[in-house]
């Protein structure tokens, strides 16, 4: 069964988009036929942080209204043949689309991919309701700031009543020289709010901006190996299930709360 | 009752209290399904309505025998068939199932009907009691997370973290095991004798009664179990280990 996947945040600018075209691209690096699928209605760009936004002719919006194909609309990546991506439209209001159309169109989706990745707009409006509508897990992606993570607890919330029981959690951005000097929220400060399982934390890293500037993500370049880029590949292998220890940014070990929540039957 | 052709022969009468939000409630062995009122000042909008039953669902499945019927208490709410099925159906994924709909709304039992479950319309003031005591406490077993408000008429057990951005509101007491981070209402409708008790008391807020007081602004280095209570120069904390022996016997001031 393909897995279906939302990556979403709540609050805008955190690193939703970046992290999507990281994990699509790893995923397809590592042989799963994966499509990544924009979402963000009227304020797309995760063509651009693909370095596809010039291949697009037609969008979701296209399909839905039956003006051409599902595999017209889809654009593959000529790099990485196993990775495509679905463009949403630039022009039409995030109205354009209603959760059920959104369900037609990921489940059809189904059929050719493994993986499918949603870009999830920020907000928790009608564009979210779309981008989490046919998803059975969620990525939540937080910086590791008191604001980002409310609205982090927030979407974790929303994403409990639309039934998806699946949840994991990306810290982007952190600073760890900050954290040292107590200026910044910790990996375990984090944790202790959000209490969903951790599925990887990602350093602040120019290279994110020179890649994104690039239209290259960064899994892609061989030249240089950054730490950003080695955290979304280990990303990338615990979503497959395989135990890849954490950076030099382990959490410390287990405290008595999160024992005390485990004990609760949340996983901590 | 009405003399309509699809509304089923009446059950058991239900009698039951206002409720501020969505709320379910064990009465022998069978489950009540209580919505709030939608013509109340600060009526519940349909998205609200469904994350708090979903959340209340979620908090609560471990206490429910499988097969349990639920009698859905609408009371004057409209709501479509779609939204009746997306009820029965959430229900019937926690092994719960909808056994009838109670409405005081024509439209509402309409839909009910036409949608397929059996359904009974009440005169809008049946059934409906304005009773003085508290509710039975409302247990949630689950992190209650931003933007949720909890409100109840008694006291609110949580089994889980109370975190920033979200509040609890009781009639009676505040019972937190985990860490209270958000807002915490005791004693909403003016009983001074409620308590707010946590794990770990690091509110943005505590009301009891009408005292406030704020979480101070240099955190302690360490947590230990408390309880907030009201004494004579307003809301004051105490470790829990000493409150009670504090409230039996107080010390001579
Ligand atoms: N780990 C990181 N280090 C440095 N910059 C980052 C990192 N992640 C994201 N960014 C930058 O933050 C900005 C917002 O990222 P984006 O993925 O578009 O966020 P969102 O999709 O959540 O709005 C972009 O300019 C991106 O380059
Ligand atoms: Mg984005």
């Amino acid at each position: 069964m393909s897995r279906i996947i939302v990556v979403t945040s709540g609050k805008g600018g955190v690193g939703k988009t970046t992290t999507t075209a990281n994990l699509g691209m790893a995923l397809a690096q590592r042989g799963h036929k994966v499509a990544v699928v924009d979402a963000d209605f009227g304020l797309r760009n995760l063509d651009l942080l693909l370095g596809l936004e010039n291949r697009i002719v037609y969008t979701a919006v296209e399909v839905l209204a039956g003006e051409c194909r599902l595999d017209q609309a889809l654009v593959r990546d000529k790099r990485q043949p196993n990775l495509a991506l679905l463009p949403a439209a630039q022009n039409r209001t995030k109205d354009a689309v209603t959760p059920e159309q959104m369900k037609k169109l990921i489940g059809a989706l189904t059929k050719a991919f493994h993986f499918i990745l949603i870009d999830c707009p920020a907000g928790i409006e009608m564009g979210f309701q779309n981008a989490v509508v046919a998803a059975r897990e969620a990525i939540v992606v937080t910086t590791p700031e008191v604001a980002a993570v409310r609205d982090a607890d927030r979407v974790v919330g929303l994403l409990e009543a639309n039934d998806i029981k699946r949840m994991y959690l990306v810290i982007n951005r952190l600073k760890p020289a900050m954290v040292e000097k107590d200026m910044m929220m910790s990996v375990k400060d984090v944790q202790d709010i959000l209490a969903i399982p951790l599925l990887g934390v990602v350093p602040d890293d120019e290279k994110v901006v020179v890649s994104t500037n690039r239209g290259e993500p960064l899994v892609l370049s061989t030249e240089t190996q950054s730490l950003a880029s080695t955290a979304f590949a280990n990303i990338v292998r615990r979503l497959e299930g395989e135990k890849v220890p954490f950076l030099d940014l382990t959490p410390p070990p287990e405290d008595f709360l999160s024992r005390m929540r485990r004990f609760f039957g949340q996983k901590p | 009752m009405t003399s309509d052709p699809f509304i089923s022969a009446a059950g058991t009468p239900i009698v039951e209290q206002a409720v501020p939000q969505v709320r379910f409630k064990s009465e022998g062995d069978r489950l009540l399904l209580l919505l709030p009122l939608e013509s109340e000042a600060a009526a519940t909008s349909w998205a609200d309505l469904w994350q708090q039953f979903k959340q209340r669902l979620n908090a609560n499945e471990r206490f429910w025998q499988a097969h349990t019927p639920v009698y859905l208490v609408a009371r004057d709410r409209l709501l479509d068939g779609r939204q009746l099925q997306a009820i029965a159906d959430a229900l019937s994924d926690a092994q719960l199932y909808l056994k009838r709909v109670y409405t005081s709304r024509r439209q509402t039992a309409v839909a009910a009907a036409t949608t397929g479950f059996s359904v009974e319309q009440q005169s809008p003031a049946q059934g409906f009691e304005a009773g003085k005591a508290l509710a039975e406490p409302l247990y949630l077993e689950t992190t209650v997370r931003s933007g949720v408000e909890v409100r109840h008429a008694g006291s609110v057990v949580v089994l889980g973290d109370v975190n920033p951005g979200s509040s609890i509101i009781a009639d009676g007491d505040v019972l937190v095991w985990g860490a209270l981070r958000g807002v915490a209402q005791a004693g909403a409708k003016g009983n001074l004798r409620c308590v707010i008790m946590a794990l770990r008391l690091e509110p943005t807020q505590i009301r009891i009664a009408d005292f406030m007081a704020r979480a101070p602004e240099q955190p302690p280095d360490q947590y230990i179990p408390e309880v907030a209570y009201v004494a004579l120069e307003g809301i004051r904390i105490a470790r829990a280990a000493d409150f009670s022996k504090d409230r039996l016997f107080p010390p001579e001031s």
